[in-house]
C-alpha cells in the first residue's frame, strides 16, 4: 500500500532556522556551500554558508561513503602489535540538506551494493542516521540528462523530505518517510498549511528517454565490439568521471602507516586506472582504456542491472561535464539505444 | 569593464586548411593516422579524434573550444594509440612547445611526426560552457600570456594572418604575485585549502604530456613512497612531488588545471617554477629540442648561494 505523503510548507527565513536550530543541536548538517571556490557538499556551521543554486561538483554519495576513512587503527610495542576498530556507533546524526533528485536517487542504489551479501557498517550506519531533504532542480544544463535514465528534475527517490521551490521564496515540503515526517512534527512551528503559490519551472533537460532495456540487450551480446575502440581510444585513464558519480561505488582499501603504528584506510578507487585490475601476476584484464571504459558502461547499464534489476547511472552529467577529453556518456547511450 | 569581444573568425579557414592537408597526407600515405579535434554531442563542444582514415578528414574542426592539448597521446604512457610509423598532430603553440620538450627528452623523434600548426588566438576557459563567445572575460588565462600564438617550426601552417593581441591584463603574473606577497604561513594555508579538495583522480596527471612514466612513483604500494589515500598528507605530497617533477619542463598547455574537477589552480605552482627556472638559469622550456634540461645538468655559473 501506498503511504499517505505529508505536505506541508516552508518558507527560506524557516528552513535557515531549522538548519541553524538542528546544528546548535549538534546534527550534522551537509548541504551544498561553496568550499575553497567549488561548490561542494560539505557540513555546515551555519544555514547563511548554504547555496541552493549551484550542482555541487561532487555528488551526495560522499555523506555515506566518504572519499577516505579510517576503518582500523594498529600500534606495535615490543612484541605486542594492538588493533582498535572504528566504532561506528559513534557516527552522528545528519541532516543532508539541498539534495538533488539525481544525487538523491542514487542514494538507494548505493544501499543495495552495500547490503547485499556483506553489510558495510560504515556505509549503513551512516545511512540509518541520515535524513536526506531533497531539492527540485530549477537548472539544469545541455549536460543534464536524468529523464533520459527515468529520473525526473522533481522526483523525490531517495529523499524522506522533499522540497520544490516556489514562486514566493518558499518551498513546498512532502515528506515520504517516517524520518521526514519527524523531521516536521518535531518542529512544526517552522512549517505552515501548503500554499496557493506556484511551483518555480522545473528545469526538465533536453535529452530524449533512452530505451533502457534495449540498451542492456545490446550490452549482453556485444562485449566484444568495435564501439569500445571508436569511443574511449582517447580515454586518459584518470578516476575524474568515477569519482564526480553519485553511484559509482568501487574502493581500495590500504594501510598506511610506520612499523610501529598506522592505519587501514578504504578510498575511493576507479575503474578508469591501470591499476585497478592489475594482477600480482603483472597480467591484467583490462589493460587498455576501451576496455576499461567498456567496464564502466556495462556496470552502469548491464552488470548492476543484471543484480538489481536498475541502472546505476541517474543522469546527473557530472562526468560528461568534467571528463577531460570529452567522453559522453549519454551520447554513448544514445548511440548504443539506435543500434 | 565590458568584456572584450576577440575576434576568432580565422578559425574558419584553419579548419577548412586542416580538413584538406589531413586528407592529402593520409591519402598520401605520409602519415597513418592524425590526431585532432572533432565536435562533441554538446552544443559547441570539441574532443580528440584520431583520423586514419582520408574520408574522416572533414570531421576536424578548429574553435575555440578545442582545448585539448593533444600531445599527450603521442606519449608512450599512451598505448592505446598504434605508434607505428610517422603519426599527424594538430597544435596549438602552447601543445607545440610540450612536443619540442618531448623531443628533447627522447621521447619523440621529429621525423616521426607531421606537426600541423595552428595560428591561434586563444581558447575558452575550462570554466566556461564552450558555446560561449570568446572574449577577455572567457578567455583561458593561459591565453594572457601566450607568446607563441604563430606556431614555427611546423611542417604546415595554415595560411592566416593573426589579428592584433588584445591588451587584456595577465592573471597567471598577478596572482603568483599575490601569493609571494604572503607570510609562509598564510601562502601554506591558501595550498592546504586547495589541496584538501584534491580527490587524487590524477585527470592532471593523465592528460600532462610530461607524465609519462609507466609506473608512477605515487601509484606505488611495495613500497609505498607516498600516501595513495585523498588525506591531506598525500595530497600535499602529491602535488608538490608532480610540480617539481615539471619544473623546467613544464611550458604551460595549463591542461593539469583545466582538467581538475576540483578547481585546484595548479598551473601557478607550474608558472611559479618557471618563473624560478628563468631566474636561476635564464631557462625557458618549450623553444628549442634540448637534450639536457636546467635541471639535469650543472654548470660552474649554477648559481650555488643555497650552499652555506
Amino acid at each position: 500500500m501506498k503511504r499517505e505523503t505529508m505536505q506541508t510548507y516552508i518558507t527560506q527565513n524557516n528552513l535557515n532556522a531549522l538548519l541553524d536550530s538542528l546544528i546548535e543541536a549538534g546534527v550534522r548538517v551537509v548541504a551544498p556551500r561553496i568550499s575553497a571556490g567549488t561548490p561542494l557538499y560539505e557540513p555546515l556551521s551555519n544555514s547563511a554558508e548554504m547555496v541552493m543554486d549551484q550542482l555541487p561538483r561532487r555528488s551526495a554519495k560522499e555523506a555515506f561513503f566518504p572519499v577516505c576513512e579510517d576503518i582500523m587503527s594498529y600500534k606495535k610495542e615490543g612484541q605486542q602489535v594492538s588493533l582498535t576498530d572504528i566504532d561506528p556507533s559513534r557516527f552522528p546524526e545528519t541532516v543532508m540538506v539541498g539534495v538533488r533528485p539525481c544525487d538523491a536517487a542514487a542514494i538507494p542504489v548505493l544501499d543495495a551494493v552495500f547490503s547485499w551479501d556483506y553489510k558495510d557498517e560504515f556505509f549503513l550506519e551512516r545511512r540509518r542516521k541520515t535524513t536526506i531533504i531533497g531539492l527540485a532542480c530549477t537548472t539544469a544544463d545541455d549536460a543534464c540528462f536524468c529523464t533520459a535514465v527515468g529520473i525526473s528534475p522533481s522526483g523525490t527517490k531517495g529523499s524522506d523530505l522533499f522540497l520544490t521551490p516556489l514562486e514566493d521564496g518558499g518551498y513546498a515540503c512532502e515528506a515520504f518517510t517516517e524520518k521526514g515526517e519527524a523531521l516536521i512534527t518535531g518542529n512544526s512551528l517552522l512549517f505552515s498549511e501548503a500554499t496557493s503559490s506556484k511551483s518555480l519551472p522545473i528545469a526538465e533537460p533536453e535529452s530524449e528517454t533512452f530505451d533502457l532495456k534495449k540498451v542492456k540487450s545490446w550490452l549482453d551480446e556485444h562485449f566484444e565490439d568495435p564501439l569500445w575502440d571508436g569511443i574511449a581510444v582517447r580515454c586518459v585513464g584518470c578516476g575524474a568521471c568515477a569519482f564526480v558519480c553519485p553511484a559509482c561505488h568501487c574502493f581500495d582499501i590500504v594501510d598506511e602507516g610506520t612499523e610501529k603504528a598506522g592505519k587501514r584506510r578504504k578510498n575511493w578507487d576507479a575503474c578508469g586506472f591501470w591499476k585497478f585490475t592489475h594482477h600480482a601476476s603483472g597480467h591484467n584484464p583490462r589493460d587498455l582504456q576501451p576496455k576499461r571504459y567498456r567496464n564502466r558502461i556495462m556496470h552502469k547499464f548491464k552488470y548492476y542491472d543484471d543484480k538489481f534489476g536498475q541502472t546505476l547511472c541517474t543522469g546527473c552529467g557530472r562526468c560528461v561535464r568534467i571528463c577531460p577529453v570529452g567522453i559522453d556518456i549519454a551520447a554513448i547511450v544514445e548511440e548504443i539505444s539506435k543500434k | 569593464m565590458d568584456a572584450q569581444k576577440i575576434d576568432t573568425s580565422i578559425y574558419v579557414a584553419v579548419t577548412e586548411a586542416i580538413r584538406n592537408e589531413a586528407e592529402r597526407i593520409i591519402s598520401e600515405g605520409e602519415v597513418y593516422a592524425i590526431v585532432g579535434y572533432t565536435m562533441g554531442r554538446r552544443k559547441a563542444s570539441v574532443q580528440p579524434i584520431i583520423v586514419s582514415d582520408a574520408s574522416a578528414a572533414i570531421k576536424l574542426i578548429f574553435t575555440p573550444a578545442s582545448l585539448n592539448n593533444l600531445a599527450v597521446y603521442l606519449t608512450k604512457a599512451k598505448k592505446e594509440i598504434p605508434k607505428n610509423g610517422k603519426i599527424g598532430i594538430v597544435v596549438k603553440g602552447c601543445d607545440l612547445k610540450a612536443l619540442v620538450g618531448l623531443m628533447g627528452e627522447s621521447q619523440l623523434k621529429r621525423e616521426e611526426l607531421y606537426i600541423i600548426g595552428v595560428p591561434c588566438v586563444g581558447v575558452l576557459a575550462s570554466t566556461v560552457q564552450p558555446s560561449r563567445e570568446l572574449t577577455s572575460e572567457s578567455i583561458a588565462p593561459k591565453c594572457l600570456e601566450c607568446d607563441v600564438r604563430m606556431p614555427v617550426g611546423c611542417d604546415f601552417v595554415p595560411n592566416v594572418s593573426l589579428p592584433k593581441k588584445p591588451q587584456i591584463d595577465a592573471k597567471y603574473a598577478s596572482e603568483i604575485a599575490r601569493l609571494e606577497s604572503l607570510t609562509p604561513a598564510e601562502r601554506w594555508n591558501y595550498w592546504k585549502e586547495q589541496f584538501s579538495k584534491c580527490i587524487k583522480c590524477y585527470a592532471c596527471r593523465q592528460v600532462c604530456p610530461f607524465c609519462f612514466c609507466e609506473q608512477c612513483l605515487c601509484d606505488r604500494n611495495k613500497p609505498q613512497m607516498v600516501e595513495t589515500t585523498p588525506r591531506p598528507a598525500g595530497n600535499t605530497a602529491w602535488h608538490i612531488v608532480r610540480a617539481m617533477h615539471l619544473a623546467g619542463r613544464c611550458a604551460g598547455c595549463a591542461e593539469c588545471e583545466r582538467v581538475c574537477p576540483m578547481d585546484i589552480p595548479l598551473n601557478l605552482l607550474n608558472r611559479k617554477m618557471a618563473k624560478e627556472l628563468k631566474e636561476l638559469f635564464d631557462y625557458e622550456a618549450g623553444f628549442e629540442v634540448n637534450d639536457k634540461g636546467p635541471l639535469a645538468t650543472f654548470a660552474d655559473k649554477d648559481d650555488q648561494s643555497f650552499i652555506r
